[in-house]
């Protein structure tokens, strides 16, 4: 079974944040609610770089270890999803989290949180694939049509992969091959045969 | 003429200088391993240091409760075998003890603090309850309910602590445990509120204080996560604090003492149990006649 992974390549990303306006049109994400996001170092200064980052779909991903109620579950592609019928919005998976993924919108009674909600890989969720209820809970299932993930699609200079970790690592491996230095700085070096 | 050439240079290469080495060093190769460790930092924080125990702690965390509810469950049905509740022999005079405002605050801040507790204890033992709305349902009571507690405990501890501070006779009381440990009713020294309570009042204040800061943070959400990870951590010891003085709370002024609950809904005691329970209110009362 193919293994389902992230990667960004720090060496293309020009921080153009596509990848997280596309993910939160494409879902209809609420406000305060991020599935992906892009950090900066050395923002303005010789040797920026950036890196889009999302839920990393973890092998043995500590929210599920933490997850009070068992309403994170992992995929046999590795895909890791939230079940929001049974989350309790406690935020433990928050704190978990080595990357920040899982996201909380605000709304509830008193202003309590709601259950989680984060990167699916653009998977959908646990309701009925295409149904109303998963458009409306997880947003778009473009891994049920055979498509990649909005924001590896949006990616104009191509820096962020998504797919089977077997097919993205070869693709990084051959532009690193290519690259040489590991740096792709001018059309030469990044996108030229 | 020397001059204005020395100016113009200056004032053409100021901004380079200025700018130091940085402007001037060429786009090279940065080394990856560098570009990571800085991205590795901003990405995992402190996770490197304080996920793990994190995760062994939020996992193993809740049987503690369950440890301390059987285990006072233990000691009531101990104490009420073997010491058996405190009666006092009535005649029927009683005296005023909690004024209106008093019983009306506490009963306020009794009701919330009763959903409070509840509440917290179905976010821990979620999954019995199968999760979901009815779990998220009762998170958000717990939230209404602080804000209510807040309000009615700030009140009632303006009610209560001109009777709260320590007197020297509150370490005898300790001493004698407060005769509960006894079959025998003598009296025991204390105030209106003998050293037992003024304990529960003072450790109940100061707790109070860093579960509503630490509680108001988790609703928050915004505080850096390492941050959060301390504050729940908090937030859960303390909650064990507050799940056992709530329930000896709740045994002694129901169950152990007999006309404790009797006297918060009506506001009186009777006197022989003042005299007992509280002799130097007593003695007070006896002086204004």
């Amino acid at each position: 079974m193919a293994r389902m992974k992230f990667l960004c390549d720090i060496e293309r990303c020009i921080a153009c944040n596509g990848c997280v306006v596309a993910c939160k049109e494409g879902h209809q994400l609420p406000v305060g609610v991020n599935r992906r996001r892009v950090v900066i170092i050395n923002e303005g200064k010789p040797g920026e770089r950036s890196i889009s980052i999302a839920c990393m779909h973890c092998s043995d991903a500590p929210c599920i270890a933490v997850c009070p109620v068992g309403a994170i579950y992992q995929r046999e592609d590795g895909i890791v999803l939230v079940n929001k019928d049974i989350c309790i919005g406690c935020g433990y998976c928050f704190m978990a989290c080595p990357f920040g993924a899982p996201q909380f919108p605000r709304g509830n009674a008193f202003g309590a949180r709601g259950a989680m909600d984060k990167c699916t890989f653009c998977a959908g969720g646990p309701a009925p694939t295409f149904s109303e209820k998963e458009r409306r809970l997880y947003g778009q299932n473009r891994i049920a049509e055979g498509k990649v993930p909005l924001c590896a699609g949006m990616c104009s200079t191509k820096a962020l992969l998504a797919g089977d970790s077997a097919v993205i690592a070869d693709i990084f491996r051959e532009r690193v091959a290519r690259r040489g230095s590991g740096i792709a700085w001018g059309w030469s070096k990044a996108y030229k045969e | 003429m020397k001059k204005a050439l020395a100016l113009g240079l200056t004032t053409v290469l100021w901004p380079v200088l200025a700018a130091g080495a940085d402007i001037l060093r060429p786009y090279g190769p940065v080394s990856p391993v560098e570009v990571f460790r800085k991205l590795n930092g901003l990405l995992l924080d402190a996770w490197p240091d304080e996920g793990r125990a994190f995760m062994e702690f939020i996992t193993s965390f809740n049987v503690y409760y369950l440890y301390l509810a059987l285990g006072l469950l233990g000691v009531f049905l101990l104490h009420y075998f073997v010491f058996g509740p405190r009666k006092i022999v009535h005649r029927g005079e009683k005296v005023p003890y909690y004024g209106f405002f008093t019983r009306f605050v506490h009963w306020g801040a009794a009701v919330s603090m009763t959903l409070l507790v509840l509440s917290g204890l179905a976010v821990l033992f979620a999954k019995a309850l199968g999760g979901g709305s009815l779990v998220m349902g009762l998170r958000s009571v717990h939230v209404g309910a602080a804000f209510i507690f807040v309000i009615f405990a700030v009140f009632l501890f303006l009610a209560l602590v001109k009777d709260m501070f320590p007197a020297p006779y509150d370490l005898k009381w300790f001493l004698v445990l407060g005769g509960y440990l006894s079959r025998r009713t003598r009296p025991v020294p204390a105030g209106k509120f003998n050293a037992g309570q003024k304990l529960w009042f003072w450790v109940g204040t100061a707790g109070g204080l860093v579960m509503f800061y630490t509680g108001y943070k988790l609703y928050q959400f915004t505080a850096p996560v390492s941050y959060l990870r301390e504050v729940l951590k908090i937030h859960l010891y303390l909650g064990l604090a507050v799940l056992g003085l709530f329930l000896i709370h709740l045994y002694m002024s129901v169950i152990a003492v007999k006309g404790a609950l009797q006297s918060m809904l009506t506001g009186y005691k009777d006197i022989e149990e003042v005299a007992v329970m509280h002799p130097k209110f007593y003695e007070k009362l006896r002086l204004k006649g």
